[in-house]
């Protein structure tokens, strides 16, 4: 018996080490045990609240409706195309500047109440960046106009390159019989002489 | 050793000294006093305005110009980078103009933002600008340029975004910052192509050495940027937003300093535009269009600052002009004259902001001549110094522009559109003073408004006494490189006041009409387009950042498993394999015994083919 003692040690120290281990995985410890384990109680998603396959029964459409906090009729999924979208809510595109600005928010910056379902672009959408509220003409009149203008000021600037300011109405005089040494002339030659004006 | 050029650089080193003391002092654990912003921030720079003048003084005197290079930060071969400060005509006058309307701008600032609790925070963003800002202006190697460029470019950020509660301020912060980082890609990539080509970063080893080569890419580089930190059409829709931050950074920052660092770049490198004729074409047809366009947006704004962030991007549309002239030294003259006249505006409608209890809108105002007088009274000056009358501030280099636009013999259409908006630039001025000065007041009865207050008066003052004399004397001290055309025909030479007087009466014409309605309702297709500004940020805001954002998205859910685990992974095996199995399955149709007899067969005739 007296021999067996260490192995007895041991045996205990590693069934201590496993439940140790044990009560670790379980989580909802505290202190120190929650920091080595990085889990704390009532932390993380829940497992029926997490995204599920493509909902195919009507019973899947409301259990998936319901886990979304939406109503029934209101929920649309994404069409099953192997995109990997599962049982997600197809949300309408709208942007965030769309919503009431003087309704009392429970998160005023983000326009957006606790548990409402969250847009799969959600931060495409947010108030800083695209927006999707009404403009005051149509996209197409928009369009026109400004490429109109931009193309009709292209246009104009081409055509004042052509027709620049001043337009010459005679060729331009040079001195030194038209720069005759300096476009390559026979220094020994006698060039003819170039009379540009007479008084 | 020359006294003269060591007093020079002793100077202005201690500027940078004096202004980089207190932000040092801000690193330390100790609180900064209450006053601190008035007593430590604005003495600094008023005291660092004075030091300026001396080397101003000297180089008008004696035209000394000096380079210091000191601290080597990196030494290749035969590439090196140098802390290297330039100290010529640009840097030695834009210096003292920087400071004395940094000074008049922190002493407003100091009523402006009084009752804000982040205020000291608030001057040392200002003041880090400022170091910015002269880093900038005093370099000697692109790398300093862009030290300075980065940093006026996140302090402009930091600073549009003072109030980073209010979702607006924070879009419009994030707006410059992705406008001014396009133009950053021109700006690096200019610098590389320097680095590569040239062998150096140094301005005058660039200079020397470009003699003869095609320097069409970094010009154009160096244009993107320019149009990306100046506002110019296609870049522009972030200075009207930045107009979200406090007006002191409207006056400091998007008026007289920080925008035209793109300008200020284009003048510096001038001697490598000088050779390119597409570049200058390039800078004339951007120029002309971003000063219509703006103008054209400044006529239908009802929000005071919108109305002089679009004149300053007017302006800098018209230094793009000169740039594109081929003019530097002209377009340097009236980024000083601006400076002076454009801050005093800012504050001007600052002062009339706070005194109305922050009311923006010019349709709610009125009648401020009779209760602010003397702030209206510099809102007129500083208009019309803006609009180029006659021996105001303005006047120096504006029409000089003018002059030597009608001078030139380049793209008509651009002088054209360009006169058009000399003349627009007199009809938004007279809206702002006939809605904001002129009638009776339009708001429900407030007091007090007074103008007791030196903190508000004596800034205003001090501008409207630069904005009088300073383009008179800084003309009559330097001496232009490039002689002005001095004949040419009358109405060549009177084309700017012309064309600026028929804008006024146009636009007093169409102001007293509005006291009888002509229409029942009235056309509105001209108006949307100038209010909404030709619907560019609306298609552009919407466009762009949906396609790269959700495309971005698309790519890190999607397209990545979609391509490593079905298109070319496991189940691309998986296609392939039943593909190539389902077909060789089908081709074998189990005749084994045939097709033993057909190899014995073929074996035999080969063999015996071959052995005989």
């Amino acid at each position: 018996m007296r021999t067996s003692h260490p192995l007895i040690a041991v045996s205990m120290a590693i069934v201590g080490f496993r439940r140790w281990a044990q009560a670790l995985s379980k989580g909802q410890g505290s202190g120190i045990s929650a920091l080595l384990s990085g889990s704390r109680a009532a932390s993380g998603a829940a497992k029926g609240n997490l995204p599920g396959p493509y909902p195919k029964t009507p019973e899947e459409r409301a259990a998936a409706a319901k886990k979304y906090n939406l109503t029934a009729a209101d929920y649309q999924p994404f069409p099953d195309q192997g995109l990997g979208y599962g049982d997600y809510p197809k949300l309408p595109d709208r942007s965030q500047h769309e919503r009431d600005p003087w309704y009392d928010w429970d998160h005023p910056d983000l326009r957006r109440n606790w548990g409402e379902p969250i847009h799969w672009d959600f931060d495409a959408y947010i108030r800083n960046r695209v927006d999707t509220s009404p403009t005051v003409l149509s996209w197409s009149s928009m369009c026109k106009q400004l490429f109109g203008f931009i193309g009709f000021m292209l246009f104009m600037f081409y055509l004042g390159e052509k027709f620049p300011c001043y337009q010459p109405i005679a060729p331009k005089q040079y001195p030194y019989n038209d720069l005759y040494l300096e476009k390559g002339g026979d220094p020994e030659k006698q060039p003819e002489a170039v009379k540009h004006y007479e008084i | 050793m020359y006294p003269t050029s060591l007093v020079l650089s002793s100077t202005l080193l201690m500027i940078l000294i004096f202004l980089i003391t207190p932000v040092l002092n801000t690193l330390s654990s100790k609180p900064l006093p209450q006053n601190w912003s008035s007593t430590h921030v604005k003495s600094a720079v008023k005291m660092s305005f004075f030091t300026s003048l001396i080397p101003l003084f000297i180089f008008f005197n004696n035209g000394t110009e000096t380079i210091v290079s000191s601290f080597t930060w990196m030494d290749l071969a035969t590439f090196d980078i140098n802390i290297s400060l330039k100290f010529d005509i640009y840097s030695i006058v834009f210096t003292p103009v920087a400071l004395y309307v940094t000074w008049s701008i922190l002493e407003f600032a100091s009523w402006y933002m009084h009752s804000d609790p982040a205020m000291n925070r608030f001057f040392k963003y200002l003041l880090i600008f400022l170091i910015a800002m002269i880093t900038l202006v005093t370099a000697n190697n692109m790398f300093q340029l862009f030290i300075g460029w980065e940093g006026v470019g996140i302090m402009s950020f930091l600073l549009i975004g003072w109030w980073h509660a209010r979702a607006d301020a924070n879009t419009a912060a994030l707006q410059a910052v992705l406008y001014n980082r396009i133009g950053d890609i021109g700006l690096i990539i200019a610098m590389a192509w320097i680095a590569t080509n040239l062998n150096s970063w140094e301005m005058h080893q660039i200079f020397l050495f470009s003699n003869n080569m095609d320097l069409t890419l970094p010009l154009l580089g160096l244009i993107l940027a320019a149009a990306g930190k100046s506002a110019q059409f296609g870049l522009h829709p972030w200075l009207p937003s930045a107009m979200e931050g406090p007006t002191p950074v409207s006056a400091l920052l998007h008026s007289s300093t920080m925008v035209v660092a793109g300008i200020f770049l284009m003048v510096r490198m001038s001697p490598l535009l000088e050779t390119n004729p597409l570049a200058l074409t390039l800078c004339l047809c951007l120029g002309a269009l971003t000063t219509l366009f703006t103008a054209i947006c400044a006529l239908t704004q009802n929000d005071i600052k919108k109305i002089i962030a679009f004149s300053t991007s007017s302006q800098l549309g018209l230094m793009m002009v000169t740039i594109g002239l081929n003019q530097p030294q002209l377009a340097f003259l009236h980024i000083c004259t601006h400076a002076f006249f454009k801050a005093m505006l800012f504050l001007c409608s600052g002062s009339i902001i706070h005194s109305l209890n922050d009311e923006q809108d010019i349709r709610k105002m009125g009648g401020m001549h009779r209760l602010t007088p003397f702030t209206s009274s510099s809102m007129t000056l500083g208009s019309l110094a803006l609009t180029g009358t006659p021996f105001l501030a303005g006047f120096f280099s504006k029409d000089a522009i003018i002059e030597a636009l009608n001078n030139s013999y380049l793209n008509a259409w651009a002088l054209l559109i360009t006169l058009l908006a000399t003349s627009l630039t007199a009809v938004y001025s007279l809206r702002v003073i006939f809605f904001v000065s002129m009638g009776n007041p339009r708001f429900p009865s407030l007091s007090p408004i007074n103008e007791n207050n030196p903190l508000v008066i004596n800034p205003i003052k001090r501008l409207a006494f630069g904005s009088i004399v300073a383009g008179l004397l800084i003309c009559s001290n330097i001496s232009l490189l490039k002689t002005p055309v001095m004949t040419m025909p009358f109405f060549a030479k009177t084309a700017a006041i012309v064309v600026t007087l028929m804008g006024f009466l146009v636009a007093l014409e169409l102001a007293l009409m509005t006291s009888k309605q002509a229409f029942i309702t009235p056309s509105l297709n001209t108006h949307r387009f100038s209010n909404l500004l030709a619907f560019y940020p609306n298609i552009m805001h919407r466009t762009s950042p949906a396609n790269s954002l959700t495309f971005g998205q698309t790519i890190a859910t999607q397209v990545m498993d979609l391509s490593w685990l079905e298109k070319s992974g496991p189940k691309l095996m998986i296609s392939l394999n039943t593909a190539l199995a389902s077909t060789v399955s089908n081709a074998q149709k189990g005749a084994v015994k045939t097709y033993l007899t057909s190899l014995l067969l073929t074996l035999v005739l080969t063999t015996l083919i071959f052995n005989f």
